[in-house]
């Protein structure tokens, strides 16, 4: 059986326990563990890195097999004390067997001594020491039997103890396989760590390496590169050189070659053009003669006809001025007739004129008589009204104002004056034309001309006793009058028609000078009698003109009039000093621009500061103050005539009220007579 | 999904059949005119739905395969799926389906190995003999043949309770008659000679969580069991590797096996470990070792003592092919060690990398042996001697054997009552080795 139990215990053998050895060996193992730790930080810092995990397997398993060593060391123990028991136990039971026969054979001797004996004394005795024997065998058979069963009991004992340790023993290896795994986990990752540092510091130092060899063999490569650049740009230089210099020598070449070609083709072409050119010249110069015939004859023609049509053009003109020739002594001839036509008319407008100017004269003093007896009579009125304003509304003493025009009627015989010396003028100039038109009734002109002259030295003459200046003029010679005349109308010559100075043309000189000298006082619209004045006006001019220009004409006037002397005869002398023939003209325009002023300030301007005075003192009645007077009175009696008015409108209306209080008192009267009757009736029905 | 509401069937619902014809529907929130699928997925749609009838994979573009993957009912009959379907996405969802750990590294990266093997194995596992049709493993060949590589069974269920009870004590007493009734467990001989891709056998004769009901009989591997199971590997000529461990294999039986698998032509791995092999069962072994090409043996936790460790030691002199020995936790002791020792130094052939004599009860002279093979061999790799009694005196020698060793990067002297500066010293050149072995190893690798 116990065999059987030790087989059990092997069967289930791999794993096995552990004992108070084991735990020595714990120990030892400990110490174990601690030295390879050691050793693997050395080795850890010497990178030497299969090493470390070398150890890491090498002892971490032993760990483990320590326990399966022990297991097997107590298991051989085990055996060798159960071989020990078994041969113990073998020999016990061989000597209880062999006890065991002794006793048997000791009983069964006994069982023959048993058979001679044969008093049951010693038969009972015998039985007895058998039954002793045989207890005896018994017991000690129990007593083996006990003691292998306890040996049985101890040995299930033992097995229980060591399947539980059996299982300890398991728990621990399995602890520290699993540590085993854990620590060998960590150790390979740290290792792979490590080795990944280590590898990557080593490919960072190869990169390195390789980094720099690559720089340094690009840098190489670059010079290199570099240099074969510059040899070849060189080299390319040169060939560049080269090929440009061959090329300016095919160039060269080429041009000196073209240059040839190019002259003798030059001289072939100039040898051609040559020809072209003599024969071009040659063809020319057959066809511009040709040409020059062509054009010679037909300027020929067109000369030919042109001188045909200007002979009929001469023919054309011939016959035109022939006509005009006629045309214009017939007009010559009817023109006096004209002449005379308009002369007539002239004197008819003349005697008219004169006729209007008396009528409107008688007209004019008319007028003025009337219309100062209106105003006498306005004078009047307004007094009357001044002093009825004085005295009735206001109530002051009116004093009737000195009014001397109202007395004098001067004013009027002043103007009566004024007009008769008008008058007389009038007359006279009315004489003068008068005559100038008996004269003019003369057949020629010259007769006329005579006349007048005549006639105006007359009137100079008649005019000397009415005023200073015609007493100067008086003074004048016929001569210088003349002279005067003949300058003014060659200086003023301009003013005169061609047609009539070519008419006059065939005239003697003195006859040109007169009939210059109508026309020109005609055109200037100076009258005969003003004709001394003019030239007085002329005379006296100079001065003025001197004065003016002084400073840029005296020496001029000196030199010429010097010159003059010299030249000239004293009475010339005399005209010229009279008046410059230059000055002729400025001279007759300021005399034409007073003649113009004075004639028309003739009959308005008489005596206008007179007038305006005679005018302003009839304006001039009522006094200003009175005027404010008046005006006053004037708001005030509106006034009052509003109130009049309103006094006016309210009497109908009090005379209307009257007539209904008496048409009242009327009705009461009525009615209080009605109430007496009906009062007095009462009592009577 | 909405997959039902395209089925024909739905139009059950007239309001959503209505809504069918609608192109917008306010009323739902996740409606959206995108999600109306494309006839091609309705196409691909309608396949998964009728692959049972008709299957349809083949001829399918790589990502319409991935869509019916995606869709396919992992509820399908295996019959219709297993050489249809090859390994992928359905896969993966199936295994998932059914297991909450899903390591495919173990499996190949293939889900459908995985599928299949841990499929076939939890059927055998739960396979009562007598109770369950025989046919139920046999009509699972067929479709698993091809993709089964291993088979790691770890449980095996005893026939119904009743007549194993009765025949417990029977089977007791009846043990070495080998005419036992009936309690034996699923027979391999149906199964082994169809599997033409096994590679793999791990078995063990034992019930996992029988709680109260515990019976040592459970534990157990019949005579009759391991005759089928021989004849089962015999017929099994793909197999590389058979495990058999924690079946309660004594001489008998390691001996019934061993004369089935002298000669096999493929095995390379042989585990008979935690089981009750004795001198005779090691000779045995030992025959089979010097007869076949195995490169690992573990034998660990039996009962070899001296003369069974010379068979070994015998075997392994002669031996060419050996990689690897576990002789963990037997009783070679002293005699057993040094012959093995002897062994290892004679053979100039000796392809031996690891060598396990931990819990040998060992002691110095064994240690003295193999100090001279540690100082002499160039092949050996690992050492393991711990808990053995090797003393200060056989530390010395192993210490003085390691300076002169070069090639040996795993040596384990725990437990051992060596002294601590020749362990340190052992430890040192261990790492040396290893160190030195890493950096050929890293220069192996940057010379390729």
């Amino acid at each position: 059986m116990e065999e059987v139990d030790k087989d059990q215990e092997e069967a289930s053998e791999p794993e096995n326990q552990q004992d108070t050895r084991g735990a020595s060996e714990k120990l030892e193992e400990k110490s174990c563990r601690s030295q390879p730790q050691e050793e693997q930080v050395e080795e850890s810092e010497e990178i030497v890195t299969p090493q470390r995990i070398l150890n890491l397997q090498r002892d971490l398993p032993t760990l483990v097999t320590n326990i399966q060593t022990a297991a097997d060391a107590k298991e051989s123990m085990r055996r060798t004390e159960q071989e020990k028991a078994r041969r113990l136990r073998l020999e016990r039971l061989e000597n209880d067997a062999k006890s065991c026969e002794e006793h048997f054979e000791e009983i069964t001797k006994g069982w023959l001594l048993a058979n001679q004996k044969r008093t049951p004394q010693e038969l009972q005795e015998a039985l007895n020491n058998q039954q002793k024997l045989c207890s005896a065998l018994i017991e000690d058979k129990k007593k083996l039997n006990n003691e292998l069963q306890q040996e049985l009991r101890v040995g299930d004992d033992r097995f229980v103890k060591d399947l539980r340790k059996h299982a300890e023993e398991r728990d621990l290896m399995m602890e520290r396989m699993e540590e085993q795994i854990k620590t060998l986990t960590k150790e390979y990752r740290e290792e792979l760590a490590q080795l990944e540092e280590v590898y990557q510091q080593e490919s960072e130092v190869l990169l390195m390496k390789d980094k720099r060899e690559w720089e340094q063999v690009m840098k190489r490569l670059l010079d290199k590169k570099q240099e074969r650049q510059v040899q070849r740009q060189k080299e390319v230089e040169e060939h560049q050189v080269k090929m440009h210099t061959v090329m300016l020598k095919s160039s060269d070449k080429l041009n000196t070659f073209q240059l040839e070609h190019s002259e003798t083709f030059q001289v072939l072409e100039r040898k051609c053009l040559h020809f072209d050119t003599t024969s071009e010249l040659a063809r020319l110069e057959q066809e511009k003669q040709k040409y020059d015939v062509l054009l010679h004859r037909f300027n020929l023609t067109q000369m030919k006809s042109k001188t045909v049509s200007l002979k009929t053009e001469i023919k054309n003109l011939k016959a035109q001025f022939s006509s005009q020739e006629e045309q214009f002594a017939a007009r010559s001839r009817q023109l006096p007739e004209h002449y005379k036509r308009n002369i007539q008319q002239y004197e008819q407008a003349q005697k008219k004129i004169k006729h209007f100017a008396g009528a409107s004269v008688r007209k004019f003093e008319q007028m003025w008589l009337m219309i100062e007896e209106e105003v006498k009579q306005l004078v009047d009125k307004v007094l009357i009204i001044d002093s009825l304003i004085c005295e009735q509304s206001l109530g002051i003493a009116w004093v009737r104002p000195n009014l001397p025009f109202m007395e004098q009627t001067d004013p009027t015989q002043k103007q009566a004056q004024s007009s008769t010396h008008q008058a007389v003028g009038n007359i006279d100039t009315s004489q003068g034309g008068q005559r100038m038109m008996d004269a003019s009734v003369g057949p020629t002109l010259e007769t006329d001309t005579d006349i007048i002259n005549v006639n105006a030295y007359k009137e100079a003459k008649a005019m000397q006793s009415e005023s200073a200046e015609d007493e100067e003029e008086g003074k004048l010679t016929n001569e210088t009058l003349k002279k005067v005349m003949e300058l003014l109308c060659d200086e003023a010559g301009f003013l005169l028609e061609d047609k009539l100075l070519n008419l006059l043309d065939p005239l003697e000189k003195e006859k040109q000078t007169v009939v210059k000298l109508g026309s020109l006082l005609s055109a200037l619209g100076i009258k005969v009698e003003e004709v001394h004045r003019l030239a007085h006006f002329l005379l006296k001019y100079k001065p003025q003109q001197a004065e003016q220009t002084e400073d840029v004409c005296k020496e001029s006037h000196e030199s010429i009039s010097k010159d003059e002397e010299m030249g000239t005869s004293c009475r010339r002398h005399v005209t010229s000093e009279l008046i410059d023939p230059n000055h002729v003209l400025p001279a007759l325009k300021s005399f034409l621009a007073q003649h113009v002023r004075s004639s028309f300030q003739h009959v308005a301007a008489r005596d206008p500061s007179e007038l305006e005075a005679y005018w302003e003192s009839v304006g001039n009645i009522i006094s200003e103050d009175k005027v404010d007077l008046w005006e006053a009175a004037e708001r005030e009696l509106n006034q009052y005539h509003v109130v009049l008015t309103e006094i006016s409108e309210l009497i109908p209306e009090t005379q209307s009220l009257e007539q209904q209080n008496a048409e009242l008192r009327m009705l009461l009267q009525q009615s209080l007579q009605s109430i007496v009757n009906t009062e007095l009736e009462m009592p009577l029905p | 999904m909405s997959r039902s509401s395209y089925h024909p069937g739905a139009n059950l619902n007239p309001a959503k059949d209505y809504r069918r014809g609608r192109r917008i529907i306010a009323e739902d929130p996740d409606w959206y005119l995108t999600l109306v699928p494309r006839l091609s997925k309705l196409c691909l749609q309608s396949i998964i739905k009728n692959f049972e009838v008709r299957q349809m994979f083949e001829e399918l573009k790589p990502s319409e395969k991935e869509f019916v993957q995606e869709g396919l009912s992992t509820s399908l009959p295996l019959d219709v799926t297993a050489n249809w379907i090859t390994d992928g996405v359905y896969w993966k969802r199936c295994c998932e389906g059914r297991w909450d750990l899903c390591d495919v590294s173990h499996y190949g990266n293939s889900w459908k190995r995985m599928f299949f093997e841990r499929h076939m194995e939890n059927i055998i596992e739960l396979f009562i003999p007598e109770v369950t049709e025989t046919n139920k493993v046999l009509d699972l060949v067929p479709i698993c043949k091809n993709y089964v590589k291993r088979l790691d069974i770890t449980q095996l269920l005893p026939p119904i309770k009743e007549p194993q009870t009765e025949e417990e004590e029977d089977g007791l007493e009846l043990l070495g008659n080998n005419e036992g009734p009936s309690i034996d467990h699923f027979n391999f001989n149906i199964l082994l000679s169809k599997l033409t891709n096994l590679e793999e056998l791990h078995l063990v004769y034992r019930v996992k969580q029988c709680g109260m009901n515990f019976e040592w009989q459970m534990f157990e591997m019949t005579d009759r069991d391991c005759e089928s199971l021989a004849t089962a590997l015999k017929s099994c000529m793909t197999l590389k590797l058979l495990r058999l461990h924690e079946s309660h294999i004594d001489d008998k039986k390691c001996r019934l096996l061993v004369k089935h698998l002298l000669d096999h032509p493929s095995l390379r791995k042989l585990d008979f470990s935690y089981n009750l092999i004795g001198d005779r069962g090691t000779r045995a072994v030992a025959k089979l070792l010097a007869r076949s090409k195995l490169e690992t043996l573990n034998m660990c936790c039996n009962e070899i003592r001296e003369h069974g460790a010379k068979a070994i030691a015998h075997a392994l002199s002669n031996n060419s092919t050996l990689l690897s020995l576990n002789l963990r936790l037997n009783r070679l002791g002293d005699e057993g060690g040094q012959a093995i020792g002897k062994a290892l130094l004679n053979n100039d052939n000796n392809t031996l990398l690891h060598l396990h004599l931990g819990g040998n009860t060992l002691t110095a002279p064994t240690a003295i042996a193999l100090a001279k093979v540690i100082a002499q061999n160039k092949t050996l790799k690992g050492i393991n001697l711990s808990c053995n009694n090797l003393g200060v005196a056989g530390g010395k020698a192993l210490e003085e054997a390691m300076s002169y060793n070069t090639n040996i990067t795993e040596c384990d002297i725990r437990q051992t009552e060596v002294d601590e500066q020749s362990v340190s010293f052992i430890n040192q050149v261990v790492w040396k080795n290893k160190s030195s072995e890493k950096k050929k190893k890293t220069q192996e690798n940057k010379s390729k």
